[in-house]
């Protein structure tokens, strides 16, 4: 379908990822900071559809597969690890969890 | 023509409403309205997929995106009452550095981007929107298949399950993560069976 043209979805794609990474960075709450990742690993899988899509190739298609596994292990994972989080710490600031403890 | 127009149309709405929606989760105060905005986010980049001609991609990413992800995300939320713990204005330096760090990948990105020939242009070939050829190569062993990284994520889906279900016990066992022995104040009950806790 050549009416969305790569380029421009790929361009997309790049600006989604960019918005998630500073919001990764900037957020504080652990919540906010598995959102920003959300939107960056769907931003990834935007980019392999898009290139997929022209060149006409399922491979694009397939590694939206992987990344969606892997987004939905990541986050299985992240929020039980948030859970143990907020019952440690009381609070979902991350910066609470800075110093080591042996 | 006018079909091919409506799509393109199409496509530069969902993409700035989608963007939008990106920016409001990052820039958002409120955790809930975050969370409605990446949904509104995922679901957008279910219609580019239907505009990119992969209907099956944009059925899985409604199903797993919005109806699972985002719906962890609202369960999270609810379960650590956050609503009550507002974060704060981030710092200067921590807004700078992130917009900063954002920026300079983009740049990076879109100069690799533009600077690279995309020349294999096969703008006569049909796209393959049929979920046939996935599956095929899915499970293909040949040299184009992906059956090897296909059993591997199998495999790491299971283990991140288990994983989740072992960190989110409700009383781990005493080598466990987020416990050290019960001497930190948080904790001190989870090592005890809950019959012996003060307080659940």
């Amino acid at each position: 379908m050549a009416s969305v043209p790569m380029e421009h979805a790929l361009v997309l794609a790049a600006v989604l990822f960019a918005l998630g990474l500073a919001g990764l960075l900037v957020r504080r709450n652990i919540i906010f900071m598995l959102m920003c990742l959300e939107i960056m690993f769907n931003a990834a899988g935007l980019a392999f559809v898009a290139a997929g899509a022209r060149w006409a190739q399922a491979d694009g298609q397939v590694m939206f597969m992987m990344i969606l596994t892997v987004a939905a292990a990541e986050v299985a994972v992240g929020l039980a690890l948030l859970l143990g989080f907020y019952h440690h710490f009381k609070t979902l600031d991350a910066d609470a969890a800075e110093g080591m403890r042996g | 023509m006018i079909v091919q127009a409506t799509h393109t149309v199409l496509f530069y709405l969902i993409a700035a409403l989608a963007l939008v929606m990106a920016l409001s989760v990052v820039f958002s105060r409120k955790l809930l309205r975050a969370a409605i905005a990446l949904m509104g986010v995922l679901a957008l980049t279910a219609g580019l997929y239907i505009l990119l001609g992969a209907e099956f991609l944009a059925g899985v990413q409604v199903l797993v995106y919005v109806g699972g992800i985002v719906v962890l995300i609202v369960f999270a939320i609810m379960l650590t009452r956050s609503s009550d713990l507002l974060e704060d204005q981030p710092t200067l330096p921590r807004a700078l550095l992130g917009a900063f760090v954002g920026l300079v990948f983009l740049v990076m990105s879109s100069a690799v981007f533009f600077s690279s020939p995309f020349q294999a242009d096969t703008s006569g070939a049909q796209v393959t929107d049929d979920t046939v050829a996935i599956g095929r190569s899915l499970l293909d062993y040949g040299p184009k298949g992906y059956v090897l990284p296909f059993e591997i994520i199998s495999l790491l889906l299971l283990a991140a399950a288990i994983g989740g279900i072992v960190i989110a016990r409700k009383i781990p066992a005493p080598s466990q993560p987020f416990t050290s022995g019960g001497d930190l104040p948080g904790e001190a009950d989870f090592t005890q069976p809950r019959s012996q806790r003060e307080e659940a």
